[in-house]
């Protein structure tokens, strides 16, 4: 499928970067888009496992939009979460969970990420899916 | 020049000359290992101890040439290959420990230990009922060696890090062994981090089990080894069985071979075997002592500029440590410090280290770690401490 405009501009940005060093720090950049998740509300249920440092994420849905929250120690997992909140920003969980996780290797940040991250990435997708299927009723 | 000889540090990273600074987690291996093991698939590759055949007979020559240098070496009665240091240790735990210890028995261990010399004897103590006893870490990064002391009473063994993969702290191990023997205890040292940058003459030490792996000092991955008094030796049961480890084997039962053998099952690690053992014959070929020397210069200098760019530095850099540095930033995530270090060639560690007692204890969750071995130069230090001023200028 094609990504929503906003997530493929994104993409076209990464893959125009060469220097992997820039490519950190524009990620690092993305880490501001995020709507924290506040710390008091981080428990079992929003942790995302797999990743080297403390994740956590928050599905919401309001007016049938999706409201994600998301917060992490690292900056570098802030910015992937922010990656995922442009990603999800106006979408219903229908049009959301079509989404698939190939835009951040196209973005040549699984070359960035050592094996752990791109894993911890990888779980921190599948926890958003899952959570936007709950919240759509499947 | 030494680091000529490693093919690996020519390459670049990102874009970068490789400065690797990750040798606490394996170290690079010179050209002649590579050769010794290609050398060995190409033209003698077979199995050992068995067959007749001249191929046979110069892979048994290959793989046993390793435990004799291995014995010459370090001065050891027993040597038993493994594939590491935590195999080593979990041999200790089953074919000693089994053996040897029963329900109200204690195990004395230190918070400093690396969890392979913390989760076996756990799991012995769960299935034995065994007491563990932990010595705690001080302020200053070393042992508490009072603490130490009244955890001696009535110890059936000891077991110690000899040099510690995060903090680079070698342990008073002399004081330590002689105190242990003193309650009747036997020891096991975890010698990963410190055979490396140190030798010893194993029946002089006085310990009687030592764990250490061939790839932390320029061997390959795959093959370690466990140096054993003969007295501790004969105390050791078989753990895993099968071929190569039996005397007999009828239906009603088996006899063991009665030397290392016997705790050695299966096909070994042959051609690591031969690999380790050209590594343990290049590291002749320079003076340990004077490189060690050296590396801990650099690593004290580096501790002190990072000191001075507002990190929190774990360790305490003297004569006898490791050239480890292990720092963190107050704002910058370590993770995200590796990252950007990785972006411009620089290799080091991040993350708990397998040593999470010992962080709790230091009140931390990890640290980034910078670990120097014999083909490191100044001026890898020097670019190390430049790229961190940058990222701290940039990103605190």
């Amino acid at each position: 499928m094609t990504y929503p405009e906003a997530l493929q501009e994104l993409v076209e940005e990464f893959q125009a970067i060469e220097d992997k060093r820039e490519r950190l720090e524009m990620l690092f950049e993305l880490a501001d888009e995020v709507v924290e998740l506040p710390q008091d509300q981080w428990d079992d249920e929003t942790r995302v496992r797999g990743c080297q440092s403390e994740a956590h994420v928050r599905i919401g849905i309001a007016e049938g939009r999706i409201q994600f929250l998301s917060a992490a120690d690292a900056r570098m997992v802030q910015g992937l979460m922010g990656i995922l909140t442009i990603a999800l920003d106006g979408l219903t969980p229908a049009q959301a969970v079509l989404i698939p996780p190939t835009f951040a290797e196209e973005m040549g940040l699984l070359n960035t990420l050592t094996p752990s991250r791109s894993n911890g990435f990888r779980n921190m997708y599948d926890k958003v899916m899952t959570d936007l299927r709950q919240n759509r009723g499947d | 020049m030494l680091r000529d000889q490693f093919p690996i540090l020519q390459r670049k990273v990102n874009g970068h000359p490789l400065v690797y600074l990750d040798n606490a987690a394996t170290t690079q291996k010179p050209q002649v290992v590579l050769d010794a093991m290609n050398d060995y698939y190409s033209k003698s590759n077979a199995n050992v101890h068995r067959a007749v055949h001249t191929l046979a007979g110069e892979a048994t020559e290959g793989y046993e040439s390793c435990r004799s240098k291995l014995k010459q070496r370090y001065n050891a009665e027993r040597a038993i290959l493994t594939s590491g240091t935590t195999e080593a240790i979990n041999l200790v735990a089953h074919a000693w420990g089994r053996a040897k210890l029963q329900s109200g028995d204690v195990i004395v261990l230190t918070e400093m230990e690396h969890h392979s010399d913390i989760v076996p004897w756990q799991m012995l103590s769960e299935e034995r009922g065994v007491e563990l006893r932990y010595v705690p870490v001080s302020q200053d990064f070393t042992l508490d060696m009072e603490a130490f002391e009244h955890a001696l009473d009535g110890a059936a063994l000891v077991c110690v890090v000899h040099t510690s993969n995060v903090l680079g702290v070698r342990n008073p191990l002399e004081e330590i062994i002689e105190k242990s023997q003193a309650v009747g205890a036997r020891v096991l040292i975890d010698a990963a981090q410190g055979l490396p940058h140190s030798t010893v003459d194993f029946q002089s030490f006085g310990a009687d089990f030592m764990a250490f792996s061939a790839h932390k000092m320029c061997g390959p991955t795959g093959i370690g080894a466990l140096l054993v008094t003969q007295s501790a030796f004969d105390e050791m049961e078989p753990f895993m069985g099968g071929g190569d480890m039996i005397e007999t084997v009828t239906i009603e039962g088996s006899t063991y071979q009665t030397n290392e053998h016997k705790f050695e099952a299966g096909t070994p690690r042959i051609a690591e075997a031969v690999g380790w053992t050209a590594a343990l014959e290049w590291m002749e070929s320079f003076d340990l002592d004077k490189e060690h020397s050296r590396l801990i210069d650099i690593a004290s200098w580096v501790a002190e500029q990072l000191r001075g760019l507002g990190m929190n530095v774990y360790g305490r850099h003297g004569e006898h440590d490791a050239a480890v540095v292990s720092f963190l930033h107050p704002t910058i995530n370590s993770e995200d410090m590796a990252h950007l270090l990785d972006a411009r060639g620089f290799a080091v560690r991040t993350g708990h280290h397998c040593a999470q007692p010992l962080l709790h204890r230091l009140g931390i969750s990890g640290t980034v770690r910078a670990s120097f071995y014999i083909y490191n130069t100044r001026e890898e230090a020097e670019a190390l401490v430049e790229e961190l001023r940058e990222i701290v200028e940039k990103f605190a």
